[in-house]
C-alpha cells in the first residue's frame, strides 16, 4: 500500500475522487472496456489519462462523471458513491458541443438556466468568464462566427459556469491544431490552477498529457486497465520550452515503456 | 453616414444589373413565342399567343374580376388544409419522439399513408366530404401529412448524442432536454417538411378541385380548358402560381425568422440586438 504513510484522516481529507475495483463491461460481458481500476485524486490535483484507443480512458471518464454506471466496484466523489450526474462534477467533450442558437453568453449560462432561473448576477459571473478564457468581445457572437479554438473556450466557460469543483475533460482539444492546442492547454493550467478545480484529462499525447499534469494515469488495452501512475514532479507555471528538458524526456520515456510493455 | 449609402446604392445598383439578363431572357422567349403564333408556326387555339393570355389576365384580374372569388377559395383551401395537416403531422412525430411505443406503432400508418398515391384519395374524399371547400381541404392536409411528420420527427430523434451527454451530465430533466434541445435543433428539419408540405397541400387542393367542384381556380381552368379558352385557362393557372408563390415566401420568412441561426446576415442582426439587450441590463 503506496498511502500507508500518511496518516488515514489525510487521506480521506485530501483525495476527492477515488475509484476501488472499477469494472465495466459491454455488450453482454463480451467487451472489458475497463478492469478493476483502482485509483485516488488529491483535492485540486491535475490528472491525465493517456493511452492508446480503447484503453478504456473516456470509459473511465463518464464513469467518474455518473453517465454510466460501472459493472464491478465504486466510483467515490467527496466521500459518496457516484450514482449519476452531479452539481460538483462537470464534463467538456472533443466537440465543443454549443447550441447554435445561443450567443457564446447564453451557451454559458446554459448549466445556470438548467438549474434554475439564471440572475444577473450568474450573468456577470458567465461575462467574466468569458473574459477569463480571452473572449470578452465575443459574448454576443453565434458559434457558427467562432473559430474551433474559440469555440472550445467557450465550452471551457462553459465548463466553469457550473461551479463544479471536479472537472472531466475528454480529448478538449484533440481536434484542433496543434499551436490552438498548445496556446489552449496553457491558458487551461493558469484557468484551473486560478479556480483550484480538481481535473481529469484524457489525452492520447503523451507529452501534453506530461506536460499539463501532476500525476499520468498510463493506460492499456485488452482489457482496460491502468497499468502505472506517474508523477510529474515539474515546477509550475511550466513554459512549453520545459518539454526539451531532461526530466520531461526521462518521464515521456516512463509511460512510453509502460504503453509499449504490454 | 455618406460612405454607408454610397455602399447601399452600390449593393441595390449591382442587384438591378444582375436582374437585367433574367428580362431579357423572359422577353425574348416571349417575343418568340408571339412570333410563332403570328406567323402560323404554332398553332394558336391550343397554344394561344401571349398578348391573347395578358389579355385574358386584364380580363380575369381588372376588368370583370371574375378571378378573385375562385382565387380566395382554393387560397383557404390550400391554407386550411395545410394548417390540419402540419398540426396533426407535428402533434404525431412529437408524440412519437417522446415514447418508442407510440412511434412503432404510428410508423407502419405513416409509410402506407406514404406509398398509397396520395392524389388517387380524391374520390373517396369527395364521397366522405362533399363538394364544397371539405373535401379540398382534406386532400390537401393529407398530401402535406407525410413530408411533414417524418421531417419533425427525424429532427426532434437526430440529436448530437455528444450535446445529448452534456445536458445529462448538467442533470436536465427530460423536460428540459425537449425544450432545450431536441425542439431547436429540430426547426430547420421540420422547417424544410413545412415547405414541402406547403406546396404539396395546394396540389391537393387543386386535383381535388379539378375533380369535383363549384368554386376554385382549378374549376375555373378545367371550365375554361372544356371551352378551349385556352388564354382564359393559362391566364388562370398564373393564378395557382401567385399563390404558390405567397406561400411559399410566407414559410421562407418565417424560417428566416425563427431559424434565425442559419443565416449570417440574421445572425448579425440576433449578436446586435443581444448585445444592446445585455448594455439595457448593465445600466439599470
Amino acid at each position: 500500500m503506496k498511502d500507508q504513510i500518511m496518516a488515514p484522516d489525510t487521506v480521506a481529507a485530501d483525495i476527492v475522487v477515488s475509484g476501488r475495483g472499477v469494472g465495466k463491461t459491454f455488450a453482454d460481458g463480451s467487451v472489458v472496456a475497463l478492469k478493476n481500476a483502482d485509483f485516488g485524486i488529491k483535492r485540486g490535483s491535475f490528472v491525465s489519462l493517456v493511452g492508446p484507443s480503447g484503453c478504456g480512458k473516456s470509459t473511465l471518464l463518464r464513469l467518474v462523471s455518473g453517465l454510466i454506471a460501472p459493472s464491478s466496484g465504486a466510483v467515490t466523489v467527496h466521500g459518496t458513491p457516484v450514482t449519476g450526474p452531479r452539481r460538483d462534477i462537470s464534463m467538456m467533450f472533443q466537440k465543443a458541443t454549443l447550441l447554435e442558437w445561443r450567443t457564446a453568453l447564453d451557451n454559458v449560462l446554459l448549466p445556470t438556466e438548467i438549474a434554475g432561473t439564471p440572475t444577473q448576477a450568474d450573468r456577470n459571473r458567465a461575462m467574466d468568464l468569458l473574459k477569463l478564457v480571452g473572449l470578452g468581445d465575443f459574448a454576443f457572437s453565434f458559434p457558427a462566427q467562432l473559430s474551433g479554438g474559440m469555440q472550445q473556450r467557450v465550452a471551457l466557460a462553459r465548463l466553469l459556469q457550473t461551479g463544479a469543483d471536479i472537472l472531466l475533460l475528454d480529448e478538449p482539444f484533440g481536434a484542433l491544431d496543434e499551436f490552438t492546442r498548445e496556446r489552449l492547454n496553457t491558458e487551461l493550467m493558469r484557468i484551473v490552477a486560478e479556480v483550484g478545480a480538481t481535473t481529469l484529462f484524457v489525452t492520447h499525447n503523451i507529452s501534453e498529457a506530461i506536460f499539463l499534469a501532476d500525476q499520468v494515469f498510463v493506460m492499456t488495452s485488452r482489457p482496460g486497465q491502468v497499468a502505472k501512475i506517474v508523477d510529474v514532479d515539474l515546477d509550475r507555471p511550466r513554459p512549453l520550452s520545459i518539454q526539451t528538458s531532461p526530466a520531461f524526456n526521462a518521464l515521456v520515456a516512463d509511460v512510453r515503456e509502460t504503453l509499449g510493455a504490454v | 453616414m455618406t460612405n454607408a449609402t454610397l455602399a447601399n446604392d452600390a449593393r441595390i445598383l449591382d442587384r438591378i444589373i444582375r436582374f437585367v439578363p433574367h428580362v431579357v431572357l423572359l422577353g425574348l422567349l416571349i417575343g418568340a413565342w408571339e412570333l410563332g403564333a403570328r406567323t402560323g408556326l404554332i398553332t394558336s387555339i391550343m397554344i394561344p399567343r401571349p398578348s391573347a393570355i395578358g389579355g385574358a389576365i386584364v380580363k380575369l384580374y381588372v376588368t370583370e374580376g371574375t378571378i378573385w372569388r375562385h382565387f380566395f377559395v382554393t387560397l383557404t383551401e390550400a391554407v386550411v388544409g395545410f394548417a390540419i395537416g402540419a398540426s396533426v403531422a407535428i402533434g404525431l412525430a412529437v408524440a412519437s419522439s417522446l415514447s418508442e411505443v407510440f412511434k412503432r406503432y404510428v410508423i407502419p400508418y405513416a409509410i402506407v399513408l406514404n406509398v398509397t398515391p396520395g392524389i388517387a384519395l380524391t374520390p373517396v374524399v369527395i364521397a366522405w366530404f362533399g363538394y364544397g371547400m371539405g373535401s379540398k381541404m382534406a386532400l390537401a392536409a393529407i398530401l402535406c401529412f407525410f413530408p411533414i411528420f417524418v421531417n419533425t420527427l427525424t429532427g426532434l430523434v437526430q440529436v448530437d448524442e455528444d450535446r445529448e451527454d452534456l445536458f445529462t451530465s448538467l442533470g436536465a430533466s427530460r423536460a428540459q432536454i425537449f425544450a432545450k434541445l431536441r425542439v431547436p435543433s429540430a426547426l430547420p428539419l421540420m422547417f424544410a417538411g413545412l415547405k414541402i408540405g406547403l406546396t404539396t397541400a395546394l396540389i391537393g387542393a387543386v386535383v381535388a378541385e379539378f375533380a369535383q367542384a363549384t368554386d376554385g381556380v382549378g374549376v375555373l381552368m378545367s371550365r375554361f380548358s372544356f371551352q378551349l379558352d385556352m388564354a382564359s385557362s393559362i391566364a388562370t393557372l398564373l393564378s395557382m402560381t401567385v399563390i404558390g408563390l405567397m406561400l411559399f415566401y410566407t414559410m421562407e420568412f418565417l424560417d428566416d425568422r425563427i431559424v434565425f441561426w442559419r443565416r449570417e446576415s440574421r445572425r448579425a442582426a440576433a449578436s446586435r440586438a443581444a448585445a444592446r439587450t445585455w448594455s439595457g441590463q448593465a445600466g439599470k
